[in-house]
């Protein structure tokens, strides 16, 4: 299984743009983190937003989540004042995963 | 037939179009075209006066600050207050950086806009800071302000910034105002807003005060950390320089149309780069500023705000740059050097000010003493300009009463 990661918009959305994806192989993991992943997108993939944008918010940013496994491909796409708390779970792994 | 059919430009003529059919040779089309300008006067004129009495119900405010700390959760509600108006300073120097920067904004709002708050009405100000772990943003909520600690990698605390703090606030007296919508053009503008008054906020509130040759023109130069080789998030001087390194890549921003970026509207393009096209006005706002000198929030910010105050959520570049031309020949005088500072700013970012000249002559007309309009076509003119004097008379009599009735204690 592979997670992209991109980020989009915010006060540097012009530096943002520039930036390349951040790319998760869970075969590069060791087991018990490729678990952890494999459970976090789960819940994620199965959370819906937690609010409907209000249209209101400026300079939040967004964040796109590409998860490609077995041939299938599945995004989810949420922002700071709409994702749901298992989004919010998997976009913080992913931040914190330290490879690119 | 001829003057059924003139109504139909009620709704739809711009107020420049209106204009610039005053000074057709036709009688039948100016008349049809002042007493479109009467009714919109009159509308607005309802509009303003029952925005008195709908505001004279709340009770202000007073622009009181309440900052909360997140503890870098990203739930708001969980956030404990960190310091109050009435309350002594923080321990934290995240949440006096805040409620500093939400003071100073809404000081330069009063003092030099004449604006109370965000609403124009005492609107309390939240700031939350800590927001999240390592969040590389400040954002506006739609009600609140949201400030990230940054990664330490690239960027440092965002409360850092005053012209940040002042930029998302902005945003909450553009919602208040024209409402631009957060797409295409008119999304590049209502960035370039925050931008602008962002940017002269920080100029009010420096010590001393900087004039437009001393301001740095920079948004967010102080929100990366020491290792990273930027000056700023943004330049308005130079769109497109602020930074161009290999960890952070190029600054993006255009100068001028001819590079207009066009970008799908969406959140991966930046909702058609609202970030990256607004360094074209922010350009025209600097250009302007420097074309007049002295302060920048004095006749550049008015003329920004009350074009500001005139547009409406669709208001693209174009429009909004006539709507700048119209109002420096209204407020400082037609073919004056603030009207002609506005002209040259936009032309040299690419944008022709539409009919300059035709603006130009309605504004002069406008300005002139009744005593100057004698007879023939100027007839027409005067009984208009004598039936808004009387209605702009009317209304300031309406808003005195309401504002004495804003006055007394409930």
């Amino acid at each position: 299984m592979k997670v992209i990661l991109a980020q989009h918009g915010g006060q540097a959305a012009g530096i943002n743009l520039n930036r390349p994806p951040k790319v998760i192989d869970s075969a590069a993991l060791d087991e018990p983190k490729a678990a952890e992943l494999k459970r976090l997108v789960a819940a994620a993939n199965s959370a819906p937003s937690s609010a409907a944008s209000s249209g209101k918010a400026r300079d939040e940013m967004s964040y796109t989540i590409t998860i490609q496994d077995q041939g299938r491909e599945t995004v989810l796409s949420q922002s700071d004042t709409t994702m749901s708390a298992d989004f919010a779970k998997l976009l913080a792994w992913l931040q914190r995963y330290p490879k690119n | 037939m001829f003057s059924n059919h003139c109504r139909c430009i009620n709704c739809i003529t711009p107020p420049h179009i209106l204009k610039k059919l005053l000074e057709n040779s036709d009688s039948r089309i100016r008349d049809a075209a002042l007493r479109t300008l009467l009714t919109t006067s009159r509308l607005r004129g309802e509009r303003t006066i029952r925005g008195l009495l709908a505001s004279a119900a709340l009770v202000s405010s007073q622009g009181r600050r309440t900052i909360s700390d997140c503890g870098n959760s990203i739930s708001l509600p969980a956030a404990t207050i960190g310091r109050t108006e009435e309350g002594p300073t923080s321990t934290d120097e995240s949440v006096n950086r805040a409620f500093v920067g939400l003071g100073k904004t809404r000081e330069f709002y009063k003092e030099a806009l004449d604006r109370d708050s965000l609403d124009g009405n005492g609107m309390r100000l939240n700031g939350y800071v800590h927001y999240d772990a390592s969040y590389n943003n400040a954002f506006w909520d739609g009600s609140e302000m949201i400030f990230g600690d940054g990664d330490d990698v690239l960027f440092t605390d965002f409360t850092k910034s005053l012209d940040v703090i002042a930029h998302e606030l902005t945003h909450g007296v553009t919602e208040f105002t024209a409402g631009l919508r957060y797409h295409k053009q008119s999304g590049a503008l209502n960035e370039s807003i925050s931008d602008v008054f962002g940017s002269l906020v920080k100029q009010w509130a420096a010590t001393p005060k900087q004039t437009t040759d001393q301001a740095d023109w920079l948004i967010g130069a102080e929100v990366f950390t020491p290792d990273i080789n930027a000056d700023a998030l943004r330049s308005m001087k130079n769109p497109g320089k602020a930074y161009n390194n290999p960890t952070l890549g190029r600054d993006p921003q255009p100068d001028h149309m001819s590079k207009y970026v066009d970008m799908p509207d969406t959140d991966a393009g930046d909702h058609g780069g609202v970030h990256i096209n607004s360094g074209i006005p922010n350009k025209a706002f600097y250009l302007t500023s420097i074309g007049i000198g002295g302060y920048a929030w004095q006749a550049p910010g008015q003329i920004w705000y009350a074009a500001l105050q005139a547009s409406t959520s669709t208001t693209d570049f174009q429009e909004f740059a006539d709507t700048t031309y119209l109002k420096a020949g209204q407020m400082y005088g037609s073919q004056g050097a603030e009207q002609q500072a506005v002209l040259s700013a936009w032309k040299e970012v690419g944008i022709r000010v539409s009919g300059a000249l035709a603006l130009a002559g309605t504004t002069a007309r406008m300005r002139r003493p009744m005593a100057d309009i004698s007879n023939g076509r100027d007839e027409d003119q005067a009984d208009v300009a004598r039936k808004i004097e009387q209605l702009t008379g009317q209304l300031a009599t309406l808003s005195k009463q309401v504002a004495n009735l804003r006055s007394k204690p409930h």
